[in-house]
């Protein structure tokens, strides 16, 4: 079994050599692995598919009781100073590494379906097989700094593969968006773990927290600073699992192939942020403080959300804003002290956010035949509709998917939201009345997609529709992307331009939309059964999963034999269980009156609360306020440094020169004169000597 | 051992001044034979120079090695004495791998290319001249040497405002070399024993106040050269202006000589002075980081903005040289070597660009990235390189700076949260310089942009220049110790001299300088206490 652990190594790497052999191929003979299309998907996917299953040969053995293993090596010294890299497989390492590995190769075999018209094919493929390493990486980190070097690998695959239409401006946006959004979180990342070295003197996860907390209670580092210091780790995580207020690149993520929504904007990289924290719990748990921070930000951020998902009509803005929200519940638990329901949840949301996300891929797929490859039109709901009877795997696995995340029982979204909520009742009622909003919030909008999407009348062809989409994409430009200036003279004559561009590769238009090929609905149908079933494993009354995930250093007793465990309490169970499913029914039902059965009319309410409809419309103002106060600040204040450096750095500098060169004739006039160039070392050289004799 | 006796470095410098002796003697009916006579006396001169260290040099010895001393004119006490350590011999061969690469890519030098290409041969002489003279005037000459090419370089073959840049850089660095000469002669001539030998003036003990004087003339030197802000105004000029190639070894090489004179002169030599300007390079470094990342920014040509960004890297070196760690020192030394090979690699992809578009101005260009995809593959991985992103070297050099100021007990803990917080907003603010850059040139619609007919992505020849320098980058980036060990046992040497420095002044303060230091703690999981607020 050791043998397995040996060569543990091989997981990321396999992946990396992939990403390598399609990367050198794409650079050197660019034409030539462009058109090796399957050849190089087969490659790519039967190597994910080896990590997968050394990952689960590794999990397995993990369940079996094998110990945590670690190997290290020397990777960079200085003198004394010895930084190791290496990886350790224990029960946290070897879940993620199935998690991981499942999710990417079931996307990588979507991806061929979805990206089969795309040009950069093969280029995708090793963009999503360098992430999967670098995700991999991370996830068997034996320390911070190794955490922190593939944190950024992640981010940097993330940023490629949202800027893959790099012709689309608006991904030209995003992708830096991202990046830079992310940079705000390294930064307060890296300074954390600074901090943490320069107190413990260590970056191995276990003995930071030791030590902190040692030198908290010995005196010698106040409470507070430790605290600090756990908040400035703390924005690793905000950033990277877009939590309030560094979610803002998100959304706009959405941006790039959907394939990679799934698997990077959904289920792995988002939810390296709660990864860490569960790494970092034991320095967490000795800090109340900041554990209280954590908490309420992920509180928050579960409700901005979700209460801006209510009014997106973009199929993938509203499922990026529900990522955002249940990976705030994730981080409230972590917050809560409740490791082993948060790493639940993200298990269960990896599955069937995954799923819902590649099954939004499908319905876009589906709808491009209609409406064209404009992502305004293919995206909107309000174009959908009806979509059911077109492609029924789609419509069952996105239901499974939606029943999953509204925590409606037995589905997994249930079991690991419940357990959430139940924990941080004990914790904290305050906290668990807003996780508790947040789910009937949650069910009401899941609800709403799916009815806008799939039940109805189809809208594909509503010229009415159309048109009123595209005003409000030329109005919305001016303010709703970032970083990019925009003119809007620019716009109007750039955006006829592309729709007639992507019309005319386009002309296989249809009336209707069709079900996806086989490698896409494929996948879906294999994400549903993780998406029902894998809440089983972690139910109240037989508890698997936490008697596998617990923090280090926590005993938790096994679960013995199928029996419901003695100190369970039915009553307790029922009533949280029973009100969270009740408010979930409630969301479901208001769904229902308003967009299916149309009894009560969305507009109408809309009107009636203009102010709060606005505010969710517009995302809360956060783009807006950061466009003002971040984006044009630091340009404005990136020129006026630059003003300072020409006018007066640069001028002062040179009169300074001049007043020295007693030769005095201005530069001009010692553009061919080599001569003044010696009389000014013999000058500077009397003066040396005249300074020489004065010291001595 | 026979091979001691082999003069490597005299070889070393002098065959490349020897190879351009013919050049205009060569016959240059299509400009063919020139280029390829220069490119295969600098692959000549590279592969003599590994082949040569990996026979000769010691990874273990922390001292001179290869030590070469001849008189050359004793009567001015100069002599042609050579050697390379731990902090030259990298450099040297950075200095090679870059210009030979430079050589490579001025295939498309068209305009007098035998003046051209002896002039870069000479510069070749010179790079390793100043890094493995052991003798303070023939460093003083060499690095004179080094001047004059560059600045016909810029002159001749520079961009528009070539005469302005080429004056600039010639003024500025010839008035802050004539401080090199000025305390080369000063600490010649102190106490007695007249010499122009490193080793010898290092070891002689002088007064606080003379070493403090000299320390500031060889940072004013060094200062223009490296640059340090306020010194830096002549480098945008001169970097956007110069040639490609020229620009390639320019910040991949010609900075470097200041970095390597800061660690050479100041804090070897002058170790006694360097703790009281330690802090001052220390704040200076995050000057140079804020300010240059932010000019940068507001840049349109680009390559100013990535001289900008020179600028704001070189600012790390000056932190790490400031931090009396062993892991500072070596970061800073990492950080030359890797800035040296993402400068030429950024540097020499925006000549290629501007190659093909005949601008540099970013708001012309736009969507280059449909006609050109693997200049903009190579484009993408250099700024991904200069931004710092793990798996390649500017990641480590910034992370054993940041790490070796971190754990330095030559500071207050608050002077240094503030050093290593400012210095970390470079971390935020070169992605926003370095990721407007390549959308602005290379994302979003074609049609935006200058309408070039027939733009051709990289040729194999350019693929192959900027893949001689990523390769570098990504191996350094996976394994540190690739680099670092080449230099370690100097490093190592040098920070405990540099630390005898610091406990002279701790125990003695001589000046009533107010310095935000503290009594040197032992570094240790038991004394943390000490170093706790």
């Amino acid at each position: 079994m050791d043998s397995l652990y040996q060569f543990a190594w091989l997981i990321p790497t396999l992946p990396l050599l992939g990403a390598m052999v399609l990367g050198i191929g794409l650079i050197s003979y660019g034409k030539l692995t462009t058109q090796l299309r399957s050849l190089s998907a087969i490659f790519i996917v039967s190597l994910i598919g080896a990590s997968m299953v050394l990952s689960f040969g590794l999990l397995w053995s993990q369940i079996q009781g094998h110990e945590a293993f670690t190997l290290y090596i020397d990777w960079a010294s200085a003198g004394d100073f010895h930084l190791a890299m290496g990886y350790t497989i224990d029960h946290l390492a070897a879940l993620m590494l199935v998690i991981v590995t499942t999710v990417a190769f079931l996307v990588m075999i979507y991806t061929d379906g979805y990206m089969a018209h795309d040009p950069g094919y093969v280029r995708f493929y090793a963009y999503l097989s360098l992430f999967s390493s670098s995700m991999l990486g991370l996830v068997i980190s034996p320390n911070l700094v190794q955490v922190y070097v593939f944190w950024e690998l992640v981010g940097m695959c993330s940023y490629l593969l949202i800027g893959f239409w790099y012709d689309r401006k608006a991904a030209a946006d995003a992708c830096q968006k991202a990046f830079v959004a992310n940079r705000v979180g390294d930064f307060g990342l890296l300074l954390g773990i600074l901090a943490l070295y320069w107190a413990t003197g260590s970056f191995e996860f276990n003995v930071v927290g030791e030590r902190l907390h040692e030198l908290v209670e010995l005196g010698s580092l106040s409470g507070a600073l430790a605290g600090f210091f756990a908040i400035l780790v703390f924005l690793g995580p905000v950033a990277k699992s877009a939590q309030f207020p560094l979610h803002v690149w998100l959304p706009d993520a959405m941006e790039g192939p959907t394939p990679i929504s799934a698997l990077i904007h959904a289920a792995t990289m988002v939810a390296a942020g709660v990864f860490l924290l569960a790494r970092m719990f034991p320095m967490f748990e000795a800090l109340p403080t900041a554990t209280d921070i954590v908490a309420w930000t992920g509180a928050f951020t579960a409700f901005m959300g979700a209460s801006i998902a209510i009014t997106q009509n973009d199929i993938k803005k509203g499922l990026a804003y529900s990522t955002m929200s249940q990976l705030g519940y994730m981080v409230m638990a972590m917050g809560a002290g409740a490791y082993g329901a948060g790493l639940f949840h993200l298990m269960t949301h990896a599955y069937f956010k995954a799923m819902l996300f590649l099954c939004s891929g499908s319905v876009i797929h589906g709808m491009e035949e209609v409406v064209g490859h404009n992502p305004v039109y293919a995206q909107d709901m309000r174009l959908m509709g009806g979509l059911r009877k077109y492609m029924p795997v789609t419509a069952f696995t996105f239901l499974v998917g939606t029943l999953a995340i509204c925590g409606i029982p037995p589905f997994a979204g249930f079991w690991s939201k419940d357990e959430i909520l139940g924990s941080t009742f004990q914790t904290s009622p305050a906290l668990w009345a807003v996780g508790f909003i947040t789910a009937g919030i949650t069910a009401f909008y899941m609800f709403r997609m799916y009815f806008m999407t799939f039940e109805g009348e189809f809208r594909g062809k509503d010229e009415t529709v159309k048109q009123q989409l595209k005003t409000e994409q030329l109005q919305g430009m001016g303010l709703a992307f970032g970083p990019g200036a925009m003119n809007p003279k620019e716009l109007t004559a750039d955006y006829p331009a592309e729709d007639e561009a992507h019309d005319d590769h386009d002309h296989h238009h249809s009336d209707e939309p069709h079900e996806s090929p086989i490698s896409m609905t494929l996948p879906l149908m294999v994400l549903a059964i993780p998406s029902v079933l894998v809440g089983l494993v972690g139910t109240p009354f037989g508890n698997y999963f936490e008697a596998f995930i617990h923090p280090p250093g926590e005993v938790v007793e096994a679960v013995t034999g199928l029996g419901i465990s003695p100190e369970f309490e039915w009553g307790e169970f029922l009533t949280m269980a029973g009100s969270s499913v009740g408010i979930g029914l409630i969301g479901i039902t208001l769904a229902v009156l308003m967009y299916l059965r149309k009894q009560i009319d969305p507009a109408a309410i809309a009107e009636r609360i203009q102010p709060l409809y606005q505010l969710s419309l517009n995302k809360w103002y956060i783009d807006d306020i950061y466009e003002v106060a971040f984006i044009k600040g630091s340009r404005r204040l990136a020129k006026q440094v630059l003003e300072v450096d020409i006018r007066i750095v640069d001028g002062l500098v040179n009169l300074a020169g001049f007043v020295t060169l007693v030769t005095g004739e201005g530069l001009k006039y010692l553009e061919n004169g080599r001569a003044q160039f010696y009389a000014l070392i013999v000058f500077g050289a009397v003066l040396g000597l005249v300074l020489v004799s004065g010291i001595t | 051992m026979m091979s001691t006796q082999f003069p490597w470095l005299t070889v070393l410098i002098l065959l490349p001044l020897v190879a351009a002796l013919p050049i205009p003697l060569l016959p240059n009916k299509y400009g063919r034979t020139v280029r390829w006579y220069t490119l295969s006396a600098g692959l000549i001169e590279f592969s003599l120079m590994l082949y040569a260290f990996w026979q000769n040099y010691d990874l273990n010895t922390p001292g001179f090695q290869m030590v070469e001393s001849y008189p050359w004119i004793p009567q001015i006490g100069l002599n042609w004495s050579l050697a390379v350590d731990g902090l030259s011999m990298p450099l040297v061969i950075l200095s090679g791998l870059v210009t030979t690469l430079a050589l490579l890519a001025s295939w498309q030098i068209k305009d007098k290319p035998r003046l051209f290409y002896c002039l870069m041969l000479v510069m070749y002489s010179a790079q390793i001249g100043v890094f493995a003279a052991q003798d303070m005037l023939l460093f003083f000459l060499m690095w004179e040497l080094e001047l004059v090419p560059v600045y016909l370089l810029i002159a001749n073959w520079g961009g528009q405002n070539r005469l302005y840049a080429a004056t600039k850089f010639i003024l500025y660095t010839a008035a802050g070399s004539i401080f090199i000469l000025v305390a080369a002669f000063a600490m010649a001539f102190y106490g007695g024993d007249f010499t122009f030998d490193m080793q010898a003036l290092g070891d002689k003990s002088y007064s606080v106040a003379f070493e403090l004087v000299m320390y500031g003339a060889f940072l004013l030197a060094f200062g223009v050269k490296l640059p340090i802000f306020p010194l830096h105004t002549w480098l945008p000029d001169a970097h956007s202006e110069a040639p490609a190639p020229v620009s390639m070894i320019l910040a991949g090489v010609l900075l470097k000589m200041a970095g390597y004179g800061l660690l050479r002169m100041n804090m070897e030599m002058l170790s006694d002075a360097h703790p009281y300007f330690a802090p001052v390079l220390a704040i200076l470094g995050v000057v140079n980081i804020v300010y240059a990342s932010l000019t940068a920014f507001a840049q349109d040509n680009l390559k100013r903005r990535m001289a900008y960004s020179s600028i704001a890297h070189m600012g790390f070196v000056l932190i790490g040289i400031a931090s009396f760690t062993t892991l500072g020192v070596s970061g800073a030394l990492l950080q030359m070597i890797s800035h040296g090979l993402i400068a030429a690699a950024l540097f020499f992809l925006s000549g290629v660009t501007y190659e093909r578009t005949h601008t540099l101005s970013m708001k012309k260009l736009g969507g280059m990235a449909k006609q050109m995809p693997t200049v903009f593959a190579l484009f993408t991985a250099g700024s991904m390189a200069s931004l710092a992103l793990p798996g390649m070297s500017g990641f480590v050099g910034e992370l054993s700076i940041f790490l070796g100021f971190t754990s330095s007990d030559a500071y207050s803990t608050t002077f240094k949260a503030v050093v290593v917080v400012l210095a970390a907003a470079g971390v935020i603010l070169s992605p926003i310089y370095l990721l407007s850059m390549l959308r602005q040139v290379f994302y979003g619609d074609a049609s935006e942009a200058v309408a070039i007919p027939g733009l051709t992505d990289a040729k194999p020849r350019e693929a192959f220049i900027a893949l001689c320098l990523l390769i570098p980058i990504i191996g350094i980036g996976l394994y540190p110790k690739l680099a670092t060990q080449t230099y370690d046992a100097t490093t190592v040497a040098l920070t405990t001299q540099a630390r005898d420095g610091l406990s002279t002044i701790a125990r003695q303060p001589m000046l009533d300088i107010e310095l935000p230091f503290m009594a040197p703690t032992v570094l240790g999981t038991e004394a943390q206490a000490h170093l706790v607020d």
